[in-house]
This record gives C-alpha cells, sequence and structure tokens, in this order.
C-alpha cells in the first residue's frame, strides 16, 4: 500500500533521515519506536509530505507521491493524520471540525456529513460534545475527536505522531482503546509510540528508528524478546 | 473667576465658534476613517505579499520584495514627509485635500497594518494549518476556514490601537492647511491670542473621542473572546 525508497530528509545541514526504505501492506500495523530526535515524526511526516523529503521515493498504492506533479491534496485525502497536539480546529464546534473537510472537498453533503459525524461520536462515546468548542474538552476528549475527523476521511491508513504523549497519565486509556478498536477493524495504520506495551499488543511489526535509519525492524515479540542490535538492546534497556 | 468665563466664551461661543470645532472634527474623523479602510486593505494586501513562502531552494518572488520596500520606506520617513510629498508631489494637482491626505496617511498606515496582520497570521499555532492540510484541504481552504477566522481575534485589538493612533496622527495635516480639529484650535488661539481655552478645549475632545472608541473595542474583544470558549 505504501513504499518507500531510500527517503532521505535534512533540515539545514542536518541530516535526519539517511535512506529510509519499507513496504507498509494493506492491514499492516506498524509501530515506530527510537529515541528522541531520531527522526520518527520526520519519517511519519514525509509519508503524506508534511515534510517534503529531500530524495528518495514514496509510493502510495500506484502513484508516485513524491513527483511534484501529483495532487498531494487529493492524495492526503485517504491518509489520515493524528497529531501529538490534537490540533482541533480552534475556531470551530467538534461537529464541524469533523464535518469540514468532508464536505468543503465535497466527498459528502452536509447532511451526510454530519450524519456520519453522529455514528463517528457514538463509537467514541462523546456524542453529547458535538456542539462544544475544542477549548471546553479535556486532552483525552480531543484526542479522540482528531481520530473522528480523520476518521470521517474514510481514510485507507491512518498516521499517528504519539498520540496519547500529550496526555495526562488517566486519559492514555481512553485513547488507546480507541486506536486499539480502529486496529482491530482492519486499519492500515502507522503509529509512532513511546507506549511499549501498546506497540506490544497492538502492532504487526514494529520498526526501530534510530540514527536516521530503520535500524532494526521485526514482529513484536521476537522485536522485544531478541533484538539483535547493540542500539536496540540499550534503548529497550532504557524504555521497559 | 469672570476671566474665565470670558476666556470661554471668546473661544467657543462667541460667533459660533464652537461650530468650527465640530467641523474641524468632521475633517479629523473623516480622514481618519478614509485612511483607516485604505490602510486595512492595503494592510491585508500587503501582508499577503509578505507571507508567501518561496518554495526550497527558491528566492523571494517580486511581490515579496516590493511588499517589503514598501513597508521598509514607509516605516523609515517621518509621516509629516510622507503628506508633504503626497501633496506637494504626486498629487500636486489635486484640488480634493481631505483625500489626498487619507490616502497619505492610509498608505502609511496600511504599513503598520500590514505587519499586525502579518504577526497575527504567524501567531496561529502551525498545527492548525498542518491539520487542514493533512484532510486533504488545500492551503488557501485552510487558511480562510481555519487560520484567518484566528488570525482576525489576534489583530483585532492591535488594529484597534492602530487606528487611535491614525487620530491622533491626522493632527498634522495643518501642514498641508486643511482644517482639522487641532488646526481650527490652533486658529482660533492665534485669533483670541489665548491658548489655554481652544487647545485645551481640542485636546478633551480628541481624549472623548478615544476614550469612547477603546470602550467599544474592549466591548467587542470581549464578546469574541467569550465566543472562544463555549
Ligand atoms: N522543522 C524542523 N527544522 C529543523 N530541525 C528539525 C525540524 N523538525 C525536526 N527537526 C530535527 O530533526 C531531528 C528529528 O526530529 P523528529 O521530530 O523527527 O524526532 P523524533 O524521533 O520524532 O523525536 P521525538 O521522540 O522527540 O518526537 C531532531 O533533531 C529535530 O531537532
Ligand atoms: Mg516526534
Amino acid at each position: 500500500m505504501i513504499s518507500v525508497k531510500n527517503l532521505k530528509k535534512n533540515f539545514n545541514d542536518h541530516e535526519v533521515l539517511k535512506g529510509i526504505s519499507t513496504e507498509i501492506d494493506k492491514g499492516e500495523k506498524i509501530a515506530i519506536i527510537g529515541p528522541s530526535g531520531s527522526g520518527k515524526s520526520t519519517f511519519l511526516r514525509c509519508l503524506n509530505l508534511l515534510e517534503e523529503p529531500d530524495s528518495g521515493e514514496i509510493w502510495f498504492e500506484d502513484q508516485l507521491i513524491t513527483d511534484p506533479r501529483t495532487d498531494i491534496n487529493k492524495v492526503r485525502e485517504h491518509m489520515g493524520m493524528v497529531f501529538q497536539s490534537f490540533n482541533l480546529f480552534a475556531n470551530k464546534t467538534v461537529m464541524d471540525n469533523i464535518t469540514l473537510a468532508p464536505v468543503k472537498l465535497g466527498l459528502k453533503t452536509a447532511d451526510e456529513a454530519k450524519q456520519s459525524a453522529l455514528e463517528l461520536l457514538q463509537r467514541v462515546g462523546l456524542t453529547e460534545k458535538a456542539d462544544s468548542y475544542p477549548a471546553s474538552l479535556s486532552g483525552g476528549q480531543k484526542q479522540r475527536i482528531a481520530i473522528v475527523r480523520s476518521l470521517a476521511m474514510n481514510p485507507k491508513v491512518m498516521l499517528f505522531d504519539e498520540p496519547t504523549s500529550a496526555l495526562d497519565p488517566e486519559m492514555v486509556g481512553e485513547v488507546l482503546a480507541v486506536i486499539k478498536d480502529l486496529a482491530d477493524s482492519g486499519m492500515t495504520m502507522v503509529i509512532v509510540t513511546h507506549e511499549m506495551g501498546f506497540a506490544r499488543e497492538v502492532a504487526t511489526r514494529v520498526m526501530f528508528i534510530d540514527e536516521g535509519i530503520i535500524m532494526e525492524e521485526n514482529e513484536p515479540v521476537k522485536l522485544f524478546t531478541d533484538p539483535q542490535t547493540q542500539r536496540l538492546k540499550d534503548f529497550l534497556s532504557k524504555v521497559l | 473667576m469672570n476671566d474665565i468665563s470670558t476666556k470661554f466664551y471668546n473661544a467657543f461661543i462667541v460667533k459660533d465658534r464652537w461650530q468650527l470645532y465640530i467641523q474641524g472634527l468632521g475633517v479629523t474623523i473623516e480622514i481618519a476613517v478614509l485612511a483607516g479602510l485604505i490602510g486595512i486593505v492595503i494592510g491585508c494586501i500587503v501582508a499577503l505579499m509578505k507571507l508567501s513562502e518561496p518554495k526550497k531552494g527558491h528566492r523571494h518572488s517580486l511581490w515579496w520584495y516590493i511588499a517589503t520596500a514598501y513597508v521598509d520606506i514607509i516605516r523609515g520617513t517621518p509621516s509629516v514627509l510622507q503628506l508633504l510629498i503626497m501633496w506637494f508631489i504626486v498629487f500636486a494637482s489635486s484640488n480634493n485635500g481631505v483625500l489626498v491626505a487619507s490616502l497619505s496617511f492610509g498608505i502609511n498606515s496600511g504599513a503598520y497594518v500590514s505587519e499586525i496582520i502579518r504577526a497575527g497570521i504567524l501567531a496561529v499555532d502551525k498545527g492548525q494549518m498542518e491539520a487542514g492540510r493533512s484532510l486533504g484541504l488545500s492551503k488557501a481552504q485552510t487558511m480562510k476556514e481555519i487560520v484567518l477566522p484566528q488570525a482576525f481575534k489576534n489583530v483585532l485589538p492591535p488594529i484597534g490601537n492602530e487606528f487611535i493612533t491614525l487620530i491622533k496622527e491626522t493632527a498634522i495635516v495643518g501642514y498641508v492647511s486643511l482644517s482639522d480639529l487641532t488646526r481650527v484650535a490652533s486658529q482660533i488661539s492665534s485669533r483670541t491670542y489665548e491658548a489655554f481655552m481652544p487647545l485645551i478645549g481640542a485636546a478633551v475632545i480628541y481624549f472623548v473621542l478615544i476614550k469612547i472608541l477603546t470602550l467599544l473595542l474592549e466591548a467587542f474583544e470581549r464578546r469574541l473572546r467569550k465566543s472562544d470558549l463555549r
């Protein structure tokens, strides 16, 4: 579904991604782990071109999205993204947050969008917040709404960048439950996370990114119990 | 006591002089409002010109250079001089003084307004634009639906301040012989050989006008802020 070939990205003179290649198949749940500053977010943000790669190719289905002629807005309609800091539209109600893009982009009528928004809100137990503004919600509620907002586009893949890192501990569970639910429904997902337990439980493959490359990747049980590289051993000994 | 009332009489009552102050105030307000509108239009356009980011590895657009030069020149020269240049050089043949003065102040104000708007847009969290883009909305759509409405709340207070500055700034139109409130007061004082009453009177009028505006702005801001936190 997504194919990455020798992806490189610099910030000024700082080489952050030094050649990443991987294939992500439909239905896979990839957890990306690694030390702070290793390039996890940069990699994830390259997948929908929020960061522009310096070289390399990214294919989404049969489209080369790194080709400047590709209409990236159209591609992004199929790739949901959830941010660490939620990024709900502060000037819109919860309902408008969810329906804005599907309606503006002509995917749904206002009525259809509202209908499906209500169904999605029900799924995450937040129907009664439809008319609230983001400022009045808790972090956990904001993140569940942000997930719903992405889902309202019927994406083919969901990208999560540390979706629970900005949350108070007591709210982490409610958000992880929603993500797990989504995983069980068959969604293809890429999740940058520091929640090792969650990665182990939900991921079909764990990717350890360090020093701008995929240092090691494997199915979760093997990766966590039998790390091959010294860097991963050191990392795991610190976080587990 | 008698002295004061005579002075008051000479400054405001005799020959219906109070009407002159009102006419002067009218000119002041007319120039300020016209200039304010021109300034906001110019400010919006120039802000957008300055915000257009160059593609990686490319240079700024010609628009960016024009906008930057405009803001630099306006900020780097005295507004009195700008007014004199507009009056005696650029529009020397025009006989609509109020319009020329308004244009001059509007062009001046536009530079400051553009910086206010630019800062107001930049102050909106970058994540808002990214969230919009990640959903497939274009930059223009996200600007219009998400960023600009939020920027509006940021810029309203400083634009109000800019307008208040503008009102006071118009007091220099006496340099080109327009009879605004300040010039009326100074003319009357030279006719009566008594400065206190006309000048203090004019100051009080400016003060009241600006106080009222300030209160209105504060009330409007409170309303905006309330709608934020439902
Ligand atoms: N917009 C940017 N401009 C300059 N440098 C950047 C930018 N974004 C990221 N970097 C740098 O690139 C490196 C990788 O950043 P990135 O955010 O991808 O790390 P990360 O693995 O997600 O870390 P964390 O776990 O802390 O989120 C860091 O050194 C960071 O400072
Ligand atoms: Mg990160």
